[in-house]
């Protein structure tokens, strides 16, 4: 799944993602009017010469390429305050697709067989009748596992006793630790238990950490040092390409694309694609929607490329650096945030 | 199942809750008539010093007699303009020099010229501005000139206004030293957080409440009741354009098309474009090639004017212009969408009926073509302010504004004007909505 250079890669994406543009093209009215509008058409001599959408399209448009009655699930995003949820159209072969891939590339670190699995969360989160992005990751990831443990209790506390139990069922033999970035750091240092054995996957974006001064050397280093974990993998997705995950190698030199999609970090001001180590807005490319057009995405993350072919895996090694911060007009008839009253 | 990275950042956002007046917590449940609880909600004054004081306080403190045109108003209005419009404060803040401008010692004349003398005129009493957080200058136009028609005045700055605001303050302030103290007496700003206990306070006190700001605003405040004889004046959200007649353009000598066009881009990229009469739209009126011709030539005038100015845009607000115009495209609204950089977008409307008057990002204008100007009345909306236009004269426009009878559009100004206060505003003569009128028959 990580096997690919990125140039084996560019030739074998290139003509998947432009026949997934003309089929999206021919599918998807609204994406065909924004191609149309904008003067894009073949021939595309590279990937980065896709046309791209950006992904907030999918808050605001309903953007599919099958007929409704062909819906088989639709996802959405958890919105922040004020915006509509992310609306993901899947067929039954492109929700299988994912799946499939999903696990193909969660193989890559976790092996063949389900491990037992520790969940830096408290169940409660995956009851939750709006269920929250952070109640579905936890749900999409238990997939992946078995005998599943909350580290947390229903309260958010942290349950020592049902932590010890498991490391007395499993602490032995190879086990999954899944949970978002901020409540790994904060929980799990605090155990005290010997993780060693445990691969570790998180995700959830690094803010809260950036407030506190953690960069990902820092989080692995304590990690290591303080519960063993040495076996840390970072990942990258976003539910508008549900099935990609970019994945942080094993020696933590960056995330990496699955063989079936990359990333384009794009200068914001050209839109070209930014040479290696230049920070730009991530543009991540993959193979998996069919059902509609999310192949490439621009999305309002910051990034760069640390190395191409270079590190521990093959193809592009990159790191997410933050998020866009929203455009906000001085506008006299935006009061947005400020009304006068409501104590 | 992968998410979006920062989606997952949202539950940690509880934590930060908006901070609160002293009091706004516990009356918020409290019903306005427990008025000795509501007097105790606090608010900060600005002007004419600093202070934390209770509502009923504050509303005990603004007293002082003016009448219509005060000359102690008239003399602390233009002192303070003088300020404003001293070089190196009018170089930082262009908008300052506008707002200097208006309060020159002529322009407040007219203003008090211009009221009908069939009347005896008099004061109000106590106005309550509330002007939106995000234009710094609207609140000072809106207190200056009801003041000049001799009211006692309170503005609710918002504790987000912007560093202009500050400015204003302050020079406010310095002016006061050579003010009657009249001045000091009748007049304050003040500042507070959300609470409706202040807000209600103040509603119920004023004889006119002014709400600048935008529906959702002009909504919230409408929560509070005035008291039964007290007016007030809404302005709430409104989107303009612009309208061209192509064979004017293609006429006009190149200096015409040069300073129209840095009109334009003044009109627009001052505040983000997002200010109300800024202009999202520009229809071009005239036959087909004529209008193709002239938009081509009115973009590279823009684009250049725009590059001359150094309007630019952030990435953020690069994604937010794509975001909207691949939005209008999706809609089938959009012919086609043009970027020159990420200053500039274009968008040509498929139908003129088509016309977005929603904000698009900063620089963002859509086209569309009509026939003759006539072809406009249709497509106005009662949020429709100002048509900045080219090419038109005094008759035609005239007509058009008869033709329309008021279901839109309050101001018709050249372009390049679309920014320049005067005192009728949004279809409303404010000097003399701040003044009543007796009748003396003998």
């Amino acid at each position: 799944m990580f096997r690919l250079t990125a140039a084996e890669k560019e030739a074998v994406l290139l003509p998947e993602l432009v026949e997934l543009t003309e089929h999206h093209r021919a599918a998807c009215l609204p994406y065909r009017r924004i191609l149309d509008a904008v003067g894009a058409a073949p021939p595309y001599e590279r990937v980065a010469d896709l046309p791209w959408l950006p992904v907030r399209l999918f808050k605001t448009h309903e953007l599919r390429s099958v007929p409704e009655d062909q819906v088989f699930r639709v996802l959405t995003s958890s919105g922040t305050t004020g915006q509509r949820p992310s609306r993901v159209y899947l067929d039954r072969a492109a929700a299988a697709a994912q799946t499939r891939m999903l696990a193909a590339t969660l193989r890559e670190v976790l092996g063949e067989r389900r491990l037992p699995m520790l969940v830096v969360d408290s169940r409660s989160v995956t009851r939750d009748p709006t269920l929250s992005a952070r109640g579905a990751g936890v749900l999409g990831m238990m997939t992946f596992g078995r005998d599943h443990t909350f580290v947390l209790d229903e309260q958010g506390r942290v349950d020592a006793e049902a932590v010890k139990g498991f490391l007395a069922r499993h602490g032995h033999e190879r086990f999954l630790v899944f949970g978002f970035t901020f409540l790994v750091w904060v929980h799990l240092r605090a155990l005290g238990a010997d993780l060693s054995r445990g691969v570790l996957v998180h995700s959830g974006g690094w803010k809260r950490l950036a407030d506190q001064a953690v960069g990902n050397a820092e989080f692995r280093r304590r990690l290591a040092d303080e519960c063993g974990l040495t076996r840390v993998h970072n990942f990258y997705g976003m539910v508008e390409q549900i099935g990609t995950v970019f994945l942080e190698g094993p020696d933590g030199d960056g995330l990496y694309c699955p063989d079936f999609a990359d990333v384009v970090i794009r200068d914001p001001n050209t839109w070209q694609e930014a040479p290696t180590s230049v920070p730009g807005l991530i543009e991540v490319v993959s193979t998996l929607p069919t059902s509609y057009p999310g192949h490439v995405l621009l999305t309002e993350d910051l990034g760069v490329v640390r190395g191409v072919d270079d590190g521990g895996l093959p193809g592009k090694r990159f790191e997410v650096l933050g998020r866009l911060s929203r455009a906000e007009a001085r506008g006299c008839s935006d009061t947005a945030g400020d009304t006068v009253g409501q104590s | 199942m992968p998410h979006d990275a920062t989606t997952h950042d949202a539950t940690g956002q509880d934590a930060t809750t908006h901070s609160n007046t002293t009091h706004s917590k516990t009356t918020h449940d409290v019903t306005r008539h427990d008025s000795a609880f509501l007097d105790d909600a606090m608010l900060d004054v600005r002007f004419p010093a600093d202070g934390r004081v209770p509502v009923a306080e504050l509303l005990s403190r603004v007293r002082g007699s003016l009448e219509v045109g005060d000359e102690r108003v008239r003399d602390f209005l233009t002192a303070f303009g003088r300020r404003l419009l001293r070089p190196a404060l009018a170089r930082r803040h262009p908008e300052l020099g506008s707002l200097g401008f208006f309060l020159r010692p002529s322009e407040l004349a007219r203003t008090v010229e211009s009221l009908d003398r069939e009347h005896v005129r008099v004061p109000r009493g106590l106005v309550l501005h509330i002007p939106p957080a995000n234009v710094d200058t609207v609140f000072v136009y809106s207190w200056a000139l009801s003041a000049l028609m001799g009211n006692r005045n309170v503005v609710r700055l918002s504790p987000r206004s912007g560093a202009v605001s500050e400015v204003i303050v302050r020079t406010l302030r310095e002016t006061l030293g050579d003010a009657d103290p009249v001045v000091a007496a009748s007049q304050a700003i003040v500042s507070y957080e959300r609470s409706d206990a202040v807000t209600s306070a103040l509603s119920a006190a004023c004889d006119l409440r002014v709400v600048w700001g935008g529906d959702r605003t002009v909504t919230e405040i409408r929560r509070h009741p005035l008291a039964p004889h007290a007016r007030e004046l809404t302005f709430p959200d409104r989107s303009s354009f612009a309208v061209v007649r192509a064979a004017a353009w293609l006429c006009a000598p190149r200096p015409a098309r040069v300073t129209t066009a840095e009109g334009f881009v003044n009109d627009t990229y001052w505040f983000d474009q997002a200010a109300c009469s800024s202009p999202r739209t520009v229809f071009w009126v005239g036959d087909e090639r004529d209008c193709e011709s002239a938009r081509a030539d009115f973009t590279d005038h823009v684009e250049r004017a725009v590059t001359a100015r150094g309007w630019g845009v952030d990435a953020a607000m690069a994604v937010e212009k794509r975001v909207s115009t691949y939005g209008l495209a999706a809609d089938g609204l959009a012919e086609s969408v043009e970027f020159r950089g990420n200053a500039l977008a274009n968008v040509r409307l498929s139908a003129a009926a088509a016309a977005p008057r929603r904000w698009l990002g900063a620089g963002t204008f859509a086209h569309a073509r009509l026939a003759t100007l006539a072809e406009l009345a249709p497509l106005v909306e009662r949020r429709d302010q100002t048509m900045t236009h080219f090419g038109f004269g005094r008759e035609e426009l005239e007509e058009l504004a008869r033709g329309l009878a008021g279901r839109g559009v309050d101001r018709m100004v050249p372009v390049g004007s679309a920014l320049s206060f005067h005192r009728v505003w949004d279809g409303v003569d404010l000097p003399a909505e701040f003044t009543r009128l007796v009748t003396v028959v003998r």
